[in-house]
């Protein structure tokens, strides 16, 4: 028999002390001594998904999975396989307390259908052998039997579209770059993943390198291409190591290299480390990054299938949409299009972050509703507040409020109300979020990021941010929300890049759904969430404070005054609106009113 | 190929750009960073005009936009005329100082934004070819800097360059007269650094600067002739006309 014990040991996990509960694994199975009946490894993975209850240890194959693990649990861990009972203390426990044993069985899990992310978490990413175990390469292998036009069909057939945000049909894409007759031919993998809150491409690469290697070179035979670049964030520096690590390993096997399998054909990948710019992950920006340039868009008039890196056609899509192409191959495309939506097929991965129970990395088919999402598999709004609003695609997607919580997420859907899927960012906001700080927020990032090519994008933003700010800080005026609007409508329409014509995104749709809140802001000189520092005063209700005197401990300002058990009360001379005394209370009693209102 | 630019019929050849196709055919598009000797960057966006494809509109900016299959394009529309209004009006409150910019919105009719917030002062509008015609003659002493609204023009940590042949190629091809030079009889300054000129030798005018002949020298793989262009020709005229033993009358 063999038992594993996966350790997760992707970025959220490792911070959390991983490493040290692997090691601690490994030195407590050496020294329970030899059983050679149970062969027990430890294996460092990738990303389990559930990050906001790391460090997470899973065995298999029971599927018995471990919730924030310490080093000091390793023994208990070890006695439990022994044993053959699972340590009971370290299970996850709902609201209910009950346990779900298998994993699979968990709220968190149980919607899910991991198929972009099928090895992450489960294969030691290092090793190619963990990689071939679990079916590596065999759709290249499968490929190599195919004419690039039945590999075309094949993706045409599995309806995939791009998940780096766009979604454009990937079949159609390789069609078109395998259609110009031209020498060389290139095949670029974008990882350059800017969004703030979004990490499944991290994951991906860092869990499962070999799978994006293998849908590259599937894509590099059917389009003719012998050179690849993977471009990669700095700041990714496991996903970098993780890959070049790969690359070396699929070349001394054989699989990559001067000759793919034997089969005489080559393709030589190499790993380019990004800058630094969130604009870089714009596929022209990116290409231009790659030869050297400033890395900044080129009108798109003329696709990068026909001229692309260097002027020469190449094929550029998302990780994810790499990851996805191995299991189209090996299942055939009309079984990846049983799943999904009619316009949107397969699955997205998604990132939950922000005010959610369960944080983590999530996969499910398209068309999953944003409720599903944000309640069945998160959990709900962390901290028992009201949920307000989830953003969605990144920071030039769009905020939607609960009143829409029930559409299905597809690329096409989110769309239409003024949002998008994106990359698949999804950053959940309850009651203490301003929404108007929200688009400030984004905007500043934006205009930050902007690469400062275009005047919409870079004057039109910088006019914005100034707007919001003023909007936030008391000066705003009537008519700001219309300039807003009328700004954010030439950015839309007659920006360069995608950046530009979709930054206006945070602004117009928190405008369209919480347009009472830009008023209060501007007419009422009150923020009604607490955020804007400069247009709250918090107060305590005394009717509901207990006296706990939690507030006045966590207030940094010394403004709050009170006797224990007696109601307290908040000094609005010295208090500087930080929102701790709201934060600590466990009693509702701290509520907020506008600075100005008497 | 035909296409129709407001109404008009005009012939085009397939992958021609949109903005030479209704030059050609006498219908103005305004332009800032469009200049027929370097790459079009396609950035200041002065150029939109609305495009008709299978039922489809979308803003377009002419100046590298390739005419790929029949369409009808309008140069302005009511939103050409909102968004090109708004985007001079973007650039008046960048480049509060350029009469260039203020004059384009007297003419496009751009609306005056009070609420927009205009910069102390300045001609830049960022277009870049500056940058465009200092790389591509092969000196590459200026570049752009930062990104997104931190974004400007300059040499770098803003110190004379030692690249720089102060040619002055950038101040020439500059829309809105931003980059200054400043020269005396015998003296020019550009980008913090001061050059000699050089005078022609037959006709003293002011040539360039050392730097730059010796620069167009090595670009040139020979020597290059100290003479102004008008001496340069009567200079090649005599050489043609003593090889070919043809007398020249002046």
């Amino acid at each position: 028999m063999k038992q594993t014990i996966l350790v997760c040991c992707d970025t959220g996990c490792l911070a959390n002390g991983a490493l040290a509960v692997a090691d601690a694994l490994e030195s407590e199975i050496s020294a329970a001594g030899i059983d050679c009946r149970v062969e027990r490894t430890v294996k460092r993975t990738g990303c389990h998904g559930f990050c906001e209850a790391g460090p997470l240890v899973r065995i298999q194959p029971d599927d018995v999975a471990y919730y924030r693990v310490k080093k000091t649990d390793a023994n208990d861990i070890v006695r439990g396989l022994i044993e053959n009972k699972p340590v009971q203390r370290l299970l996850y426990k709902d609201k209910n307390g009950a346990t779900h044993t298998p994993r699979a069985a968990h709220p968190f899990y149980n919607k899910q259908n991991r198929v972009a992310l099928r090895n992450v978490g489960e294969i030691d990413p290092h090793s190619l052998e963990d990689y071939l175990d679990r079916g590596g390469y065999e759709a290249l292998k499968k490929a190599l039997a195919m004419t690039p036009d039945e590999i075309m069909t094949e993706m045409e057939a599995s309806g995939l579209r791009g998940r780096g945000g766009a979604g454009f049909p990937t079949g159609r894409k390789w069609r078109s770059a395998a259609g110009y007759d031209a020498f060389p031919k290139y095949v670029v993998c974008n990882g350059d993943e800017g969004d703030p809150g979004a990490f499944m491409d991290r994951s991906i690469l860092e869990g499962d390198p070999h799978t994006v290697l293998e849908g590259m070179a599937v894509c590099a035979l059917a389009v003719g291409a012998q050179e690849g670049y993977l471009y990669i964030r700095d700041e990714y520096d496991m996903a970098v190591h993780a890959v070049g690590n790969a690359i070396r390993q699929a070349e001394e096997a054989g699989f990559l290299g001067e000759s793919m399998m034997g089969s005489g054909k080559p393709l030589k990948l190499r790993v380019v480390r990004g800058g630094g710019a969130f604009v870089c992950g714009e596929s022209t920006a990116l290409m231009a990054s790659v030869e050297g340039r400033v890395g900044e868009p080129r009108a798109k008039y003329i696709r990068s299938v026909q001229r692309g890196l260097w002027d020469h056609p190449t094929v550029l899509n998302n990780v994810e949409t790499w990851a996805n192409v191995p299991v189209i191959i090996n299942g055939g495309g009309a079984a990846f299009a049983r799943l999904g939506t009619e316009g949107s097929k397969g699955t997205k991965v998604f990132s939950l972050v922000g005010k959610v129970k369960n944080t983590g990395l999530v996969e499910v088919p398209m068309g999953c509703t944003l409720r599903e999402l944000i309640f069945d598999i998160g959990g709900g709004v962390a901290g028992g507040r009201p949920f307000k609003a989830v953003q969605t695609g990144g920071p030039s997607g769009g905020c939607i409020p609960e009143s829409m919580l029930d559409l299905a997420v597809d690329f096409d859907t989110l769309t239409k109300y003024g949002a998008m899927m994106g990359s698949g960012g999804m950053i959940v906001m309850d009651d203490t979020s301003c929404m108007v700080e929200v688009a400030r927020y984004y905007v500043n990032f934006l205009s930050e990021e902007s690469c400062g090519k275009c005047t919409p994008c870079r004057e039109g933003l910088r006019q914005m941010l100034t707007i919001l700010t003023d909007i936030c800080e008391g000066r705003g005026q009537e008519g700001d929300v219309e300039l807003l609007e009328r700004l954010g409508r030439t950015l839309q329409d007659s920006s360069l890049c995608a950046l530009g014509k979709s930054a206006p995104n945070p602004v117009l749709t928190t405008i369209r759904y919480f347009r009472d809140e830009y008023d209060a802001h501007i007419r009422e000189h009150r923020c009604p969430a607490g955020v804007c520092r400069k247009l709250t005063r918090f107060q305590i209700d005394a009717d509901k404070c207990v006296g706990c005197s939690a507030c006045l401990r966590a207030c940094p300002a010394g403004a709050i005054t009170g006797a224990l058990k007696q109601p307290h009360a908040i000094d609005p001379s010295k208090c500087i609106a930080c929102g701790s005394c709201r934060t600590a209370c466990r009693f509702g009693a701290v509520t907020v009113s506008g600075r100005e209102s008497k | 190929m035909k296409i129709t630019i407001n109404g008009k019929p005009c012939e085009c050849e397939k992958g021609e750009y949109l903005l030479a196709v209704a030059e050609r055919n006498g219908i103005h598009i305004p332009t800032l960073c469009h200049h027929a000797g370097l790459g079009d960057p396609g950035c200041c966006r002065v150029c939109i005009v609305e495009v008709e494809e299978k039922g489809r509109k979308r803003i377009v900016t002419a100046c590298v936009y390739p005419v790929m299959r029949e369409c009808s394009v309008e140069t302005d529309s009511d939103k050409v005329r909102e968004q090109r209004g708004i985007i001079l009006e973007l650039l008046r409150m960048r480049a509060p100082d350029s009469p260039e910019i203020a004059a384009l919105c007297e003419t496009y009719h751009a609306p005056k934004l009070e609420r927009l917030r205009a910069l102390d002062s300045g001609k830049c509008i960022l277009c870049g070819l500056c940058v465009e015609a200092c790389g591509s003659l092969g000196s590459g002493a200026i570049n752009t800097m930062l990104r997104g609204t931190e974004k400007l023009v300059g040499t770098p940590y803003d110190e004379p360059s030692p690249d720089c042949v102060g040619c002055a190629s950038c101040a020439e091809v500059c829309p809105t007269g931003h980059i200054v030079v400043t020269e005396t009889a015998d003296t020019r300054t550009i980008w913090g650094r001061t050059f000699d000129l050089v005078k022609c030798e037959r006709c003293g005018a002011v040539l360039d600067t050392p730097e730059a002949l010796a620069h167009a020298a090595k670009r040139a793989g020979q020597p290059v002739p100290v003479l102004c262009e008008t001496c340069r020709r009567r200079y090649m005229t005599d050489e043609m006309a003593h090889t070919f033993g043809i007398s020249v009358s002046d």
